[in-house]
């Protein structure tokens, strides 16, 4: 253990030595200043004034990844940023950049790594890798740490909706990473706002059904899919679990001596109102009873969430208190209604055209005249 | 044979060839030609040549008189050429040939006089010469150009009986007049005698009286030729058995020249060819020389057979496949020996190159060539044999024969490193296994296994090794050193098969991704999928097929790649079938029974056609692609599967859109089978596949399951399949859930509400199966009805127009599109938009126009009408439901509603509709990861609009060549 910590000891000094130009020269500001945003030409003053050549710059790289390997994130971090802003080498800087990126989701900085990931997607995106492989390995990998940020941002849920449904991501996750899919649809199933991506995702799960399957998916599939509330119901059931023991989503936040996951509650009453919501599309008269156990509330519960879903406008119904009903209200126009509708507009239209016929008619009338 | 025994006691070496000769060429006419053979002699040779040695001497003057006539004959035959008088030349000819047979009779020999030979030389070169003047031969008087006539064809015909002499006194006119005349006499008296005992075809007596009586029948002439021909070959024999030692590397050089020259040439004899060819492999002085007329063995033994449209014989087939592994051997052996196809004709000489030599020796050739034309050759063999004898299992048997060599061959190239050519070699593996499943390759394992075993064991009479025993035989017969260049047998000859098929295809198919070129990857991939799918794993292969992009590639490709993309096809259909996922059976399958040529798409026999006749070169081109037995797809399956899939397909497609006239057809094939079983007056019991399905489709659409089910499982086809019960129970089930939907569709309108209960007992669903069935409906749009969840009832809301309401409702919609147009008319016509229109119009006409146009452009055109009017319901009576997502679409207007509805429908009905940019991005994208397929990237994106649905490629193209 000994020789092992004078051995990396050992090695750090001589990275810091090697690189020690470079990093007296960062952390003067005043001379940070005066580099500009041409990289060749700071290159040049540097050689010129500071004898600063590749090799720091390379050194500091090896510094910066050897204080990631030590855990000095903060630092690691640093150099690299500042090596990014010196180095020539795409793939270097790729690196740097995903180095950088860790050290940031291992510091929990979670605004200053979005940032990040949004940079390293940029350039996933538009550089030219070697095969088409690569890319979309680094898309895989970056679809991974994005998780991390993701579900720890406050704003992650929207993201990583817009990230993963991006046609190259969701490929990307087709071909060699069907469970993100969970994720996926635990975003969409979360975010309110992202109804109509839902259509997209299930159609995705469907696809991928036979290779990748777990609660979440199963549990969408059976409501939209199959319409199997029972089974939805139980999957729903076992997405609680699944989420529990789930790093990224079974976050724990402590109220006192209560330990909630918060994901999980969103996630089960949001998937509730899913269940609710196909079910009050196909019926036309439902138990409210049936309809509790179904949302695993008891009767007043169920009576009082749906009085409010009414009352927002949001579902066309009725509470039979007496029956112990809900009536869906229906409004169908009749087929006479239809019609008359889509025939109303002819005759003022071909009212016009021949009103235009006739002063086009005249007019050249006129002007043969 | 016992009297050549008998007088050639002494001279053992050439009995033997001549044995093996007979054994292995005349193998047919053997006995008839034997009996023949006996009889000639006795016929023939009164002076029997046994003495003639001792008598010649004492007839010397009595010869000498003949030759003085002779001799005078021949001038005089001068004297005419000179004068250019065809007649007396023609008077003179015969009378020396009169007086050969004199001479012959003297001196009771067949030994042909110098006089004469010069004289035909003369005669000859003389006729050539006249009938190349072609002005002269005009001007000649009748008689004249008759004798002329007369002339050519009986020099021809007499000529070919001296053909050596001719050619020997060629090659040195002057020298060796008398040298040494005796000895030779002696050597060719020996000939000749030794000929007239081998006498054995009938056609060769008839040959020898033919040529003198100038008779005119062509057949005679091949005769004596060809024996002549085995006599000079028997010379050069003797020549060779007598001192082995002397051969030289020359001579055999030569000789083999000479006999290559032959090649190709009208009436050499092929059998013949290689009889020498493979005398010469055993005297080759290298190992490079061996090799190299083994090549020339091998390429003589495809001569065998010419005709495109008949096999190669099969003992032939087997020779040649031991001939090129022992070639194999040498290349093995000796590692310098480089196979080349392109060589500078300087470097002809390599070859002389000894066994010792070091550096790279050239040799002229192309297994890789040999190889294919090996399989090609098995191919034809399969396709000709009659499938239902006994025959064709005996051939198949020699599939890990092939197999064996192909191995080699592949290892072979593999180490020298000429990967492309191992590709290719590996492909015509692949093409040997793709199609086989485990239990059909474990079969050929085994058998191959204990065929080699077996052939160990009794090392007798197996058929592949005869000729290697046959060479021992000789050899040490022979008593002489055996075969200069003896070659170990190093290349293994026992197929090594893996345990597992998969194990051998994915070897085979890693090389070829690897190292493939344009065709055979490709073709790698379409065995892969063929396999995925036989094996029943359809998603990998529908996955390959798509990500690979074939489709689109393939309608580029040759024709067998083109059969052998159907082939995939057909079998990804059955395999989607077998995993129950119906509608991509049916797309799978349709455009396979599109155009009713099935049997020609998928190569498995040749389909009569009525409206067009296929000339006979067609139909033979046709012919030479057809699949061998084994390999064939059962059709009657292939049908059932199709029409099932069609039917659970098209039947409630059928209800759903009873009274739509633009009704969507998923399958006009099947669509017009259901006519043409209508239009009939009496229906029979069914009697095939088509008949059963028809009679399901009837008992279906009256929601009568039962019936549908009893029908088609009484099909005797599905025996057929590996999983039948499995299979059966799934349909089953897919009949029982379509049977409802049709029975939902259909009357539904006339009910108010059904009950769940009753339902399931109708159709012994169980009861998620009914409410998921009818809740999909019901969310799709299909079915206006709601569930009541308290009494367990469906309630119908009967928006279903009646016929008087739809047809209402089209006329509207045709009036607005006609005024739409006329809008558009006057538009183009003024020049400028109407002023008047009030904006919200505007909009709304903008909405139609989008709708109509819709109607002309697509594929979707069919169920525009329905669905616009769903669009109307969509924009009205959905929004105000729980449309909690949907509100910000209906904003825009009819149309996103539309849209959205679109979506929906053909989600629930096409039970896994995928849109279809989305698959085929996703496919583009992923072609890459996978790595397999990085030679399409250019290619155009076109996704399945319904998963796996691949364009058939029609063969018409190919047949109109």
């Amino acid at each position: 253990m000994v020789e092992r910590r004078a051995e990396v000891v050992g090695k750090m000094k001589m990275l810091e030595e090697a690189a020690a130009p470079l990093i007296n020269f960062l952390q003067n500001p005043a001379l940070v200043q005066e580099l500009q945003s041409d990289k060749q030409s700071n290159l040049q003053k540097l050689n010129e004034r500071h004898q600063i050549g590749p090799n720091q710059i390379e050194a500091l790289y090896q510094f910066a990844k050897f204080q990631f390997e030590c855990g000095n994130y903060s630092g690691a971090a640093d150099y690299l940023y500042q090596y990014r802003t010196l180095c020539t080498n795409s793939d270097r800087s790729l690196s740097a950049l995903w180095g950088k990126l860790a050290a940031e989701i291992l510091m929990q900085n979670w605004d200053v790594a979005l940032e990040e990931l949004n940079r390293l997607k940029e350039v996933i995106d538009s550089k030219n890798f070697s095969s088409p492989l690569s890319q979309l390995q680094n898309r895989t990998w970056l679809m991974h740490w994005s998780l991390f940020v993701y579900f720890n941002h406050e704003n992650g849920r929207n993201a990583i909706i817009e990230l993963f449904f991006q046609e190259r991501y969701l490929n990307a996750i087709q071909t060699n990473a069907h469970h993100l899919l969970r994720y996926l649809a635990i975003a969409v199933i979360i975010n309110k706002r992202r109804r109509n991506s839902l259509k997209d995702l299930v159609k995705v799960i469907q696809q991928e059904q036979y290779t990748y399957k777990d609660p979440i998916t199963e549990f969408l599939e059976c409501l939209f899919v199959n319409y199997d509330f029972e089974k939805a119901q139980q999957k729903l059931f076992e997405c609680g679990e699944v989420i529990e023991n789930d790093f990224f989503l079974g976050k724990q936040a402590q109220e006192g001596s209560f330990v909630t996951v918060p994901l999980r509650d969103e996630f089960l009453e949001n998937a509730r109102l899913f269940i609710f919501e196909t079910y009050c599309r196909i019926h036309q008269c439902i138990d409210i009873r049936m309809l509790a156990e179904k949302l695993n509330m008891d009767y007043d519960d169920a009576e009082r969430w749906i009085v409010n879903l009414i009352r927002n406008a949001r579902l066309d119904a009725m509470i039979d208190s007496k029956m112990g009903t809900v009536i869906m209200g229906t409004q169908r126009s009749s087929v006479y209604e239809q019609i008359i509708e889509s025939t109303k507009q002819l005759s003022i239209r071909s009212y016009m055209l021949a009103n235009g016929v006739v002063a086009a008619a005249a007019a050249t009338q006129g002007y043969n005249l | 044979m016992a009297s050549r025994f008998w007088t050639q006691g002494g001279d053992s070496e050439t009995e033997e060839e001549e044995s093996d000769l007979e054994y292995e060429v005349q193998a047919g006419a053997k006995e008839g030609g034997q009996d023949v053979g006996n009889g000639s002699k006795y016929l023939r040779s009164d002076s029997d040549s046994e003495d003639s040695d001792d008598q010649k001497r004492v007839v010397r003057s009595a010869k000498d008189k003949r030759f003085d006539e002779m001799v005078h004959t021949v001038e005089q035959v001068k004297n005419s050429m000179k004068i250019n008088d065809w007649v007396s030349i023609e008077e003179n000819y015969d009378k020396l040939n009169k007086q050969l047979e004199k001479v012959f009779r003297v001196t009771e020999s067949e030994v042909v006089p110098r006089v004469y030979i010069k004289a035909l030389v003369m005669l000859e070169d003389f006729l050539a010469q006249a009938l190349a003047n072609k002005d002269a031969k005009k001007k000649m008087s009748p008689s004249n150009a008759k004798a002329l006539n007369y002339m050519k064809q009986k020099l021809k015909k007499n000529n070919k009986q001296y053909e050596v002499e001719i050619e020997k006194f060629r090659e040195n006119p002057e020298s060796e007049v008398e040298e040494d005349k005796d000895s030779e006499m002696m050597d060719q008296s020996e000939t000749e005698s030794e000929a007239g005992y081998s006498d054995e075809e009938p056609d060769k007596i008839i040959g020898f009286s033919d040529s003198d009586a100038g008779d005119e029948e062509p057949e005679g002439g091949d005769g004596p030729w060809e024996k002549q021909k085995t006599r000079k070959e028997k010379i050069m024999d003797k020549q060779f058995a007598k001192d082995p030692s002397e051969i030289s590397w020359e001579m055999v050089d030569k000789k083999v020249k000479e006999i290559i020259a032959a090649r190709g040439r009208k009436g050499t004899d092929r059998a013949e060819q290689i009889e020498q060819l493979t005398y010469l492999l055993r005297v080759a002085k290298t190992p490079a020389q061996k090799l190299e007329v083994l090549m020339h063995v091998v390429s003589a033994q495809f001569d065998v057979n010419l005709s495109l449209n008949t096999h190669m014989p099969i003992n032939v087939w087997k020779k040649s496949v031991q001939n090129v592994l022992s070639m194999l051997d040498i290349l093995a052996q000796y590692p310098n020996i480089v196979l080349e196809d392109a060589m500078d004709p300087e470097m002809e000489n390599e070859s002389q190159k000894g066994a010792d030599y070091d550096g790279p020796i050239h040799i002229w050739g192309n297994i890789v060539a040999f190889l294919e034309r090996i399989d090609d050759e098995f191919f034809k063999s399969l396709q000709f044999i009659d499938p239902h004898t006994k025959d064709y299992v005996e051939r198949l048997r020699d599939e890990p024969l092939f197999m064996v060599l192909a191995q080699n061959v592949q290892d072979y190239l593999e180490r020298i490193g000429d990967m492309k050519a191992a590709a290719r070699v590996a492909l015509r593996r692949l093409e040997h296994v793709y199609y086989k499943p485990q239990a059909v390759y474990e079969a050929m394992r085994m058998q191959s296994r204990s065929v080699t075993t077996g052939e160990n064991i009794d090392d007798g009479d197996s058929e592949l090794d005869d000729e290697d025993r046959q060479m021992t035989k000789f050899s040490s017969d022979m008593k002489g050193p055996p075969a200069f260049v003896s070659v170990l047998e190093i290349v293994p000859r026992q197929p090594s098969f893996p345990e597992l098929s998969r194990t051998l295809m994915d070897q085979l198919l890693s090389l070829i991704y690897r190292v493939g070129d344009e065709r055979t990857k490709p073709r790698a991939m379409l065995c892969d999928i063929y396999y995925h799918a036989v094996s029943e794993e359809f998603h990998t292969a529908r996955d390959l097929l798509l990500m690979s992009h074939l489709q689109d590639s393939v309608q580029h490709m040759d024709i067998s790649t083109q059969i052998l993309f159907n082939r995939a096809m057909a079998q990804l259909g059955l395999c989607a079938f077998r995993a129950s996922l119906i509608s991509e059976a049916h797309s799978c399958l349709s455009e396979l029974y599109a155009g009713g040529r099935v049997k020609e798409l998928l190569a498995q026999g040749v389909q009569q056609s009525r409206y067009y006749e296929k000339t006979p070169e067609q139909e033979k081109l046709e012919r030479r692609r057809q699949m061998p037995f084994h390999m064939h797809i059962n059709l009657e399956l292939l049908e059932a599967v199709h029409l099932v899939s069609a039917m659970l397909l098209e039947v409630p497609n059928m209800a759903a859109s009873a009274l739509d006239p633009k009704k969507k057809v998923i399958s006009k094939n099947f669509r017009r089978l259901i006519e043409s079983s209508e239009k009939l007056a009496f229906i029979g019991p069914p009697e095939n596949v088509r008949d059963h399905v028809m009679a399901a489709t009837r008992a279906l659409s009256r929601g009568d399951a039962e019936k549908a089910i009893e029908v088609i499982q009484s099909l005797d086809v599905w025996k057929l399949l590996p999983k039948k019960d499995h299979v059966l129970k799934m349909l089953k089930g897919k009949i029982q859930e379509e049977a409802l939907r049709t029975y939902l569709f259909t009357y539904s309108p006339y009910y108010d509400a059904l009950s769940l209960d009753q339902l399931i007992k109708m159709f012994t669903l169980s009861e998620s199966q009914v409410h998921s069935i009818v809740s999909k409906m019901i969310v799709a749009e299909e079915l206006h009805a709601s569930w009541d969840q308290p009494t367990r009832c469906i309630v119908t809301h009967n928006v279903e127009p009646t016929r008087l309401q739809a047809l209402a409702a089209q006329f509207a919609e045709k009036l607005t599109v006609l005024m739409d147009s006329n809008e558009k008319a006057y538009e183009a016509y003024t020049g400028g938009s109407l002023d008047g229109p009030p904006a919200g119009r505007r909009k709304e006409s903008q909405d139609y126009a989008s709708v109509t146009t819709g109607r002309w452009q697509g594929e979707l055109s069919t169920a525009q009408g329905k669905q616009s009017s769903y669009s109307r319901y969509g924009s009205t009576g959905q929004r105000s439901l729980f449309n909690v997502g949907r509100t910000s679409q209906s904003r825009v207007g009819g149309t996103g509603g539309y849209k959205d509805l679109r979506s929906t429908q053909g989600n629930v009905r096409g039970g896994t509709t995928y849109s279809s940019t989305f698959q085929s991005t996703r496919y583009q994208d992923a072609y890459s990861s996978v790595g397999r397929t990085p030679y399409q990237s250019g290619s155009s994106v076109r996704g399945g609009q319904t998963d796996a649905s691949g364009r058939m490629v029609s063969l018409t193209r190919s047949g109109r060549f």
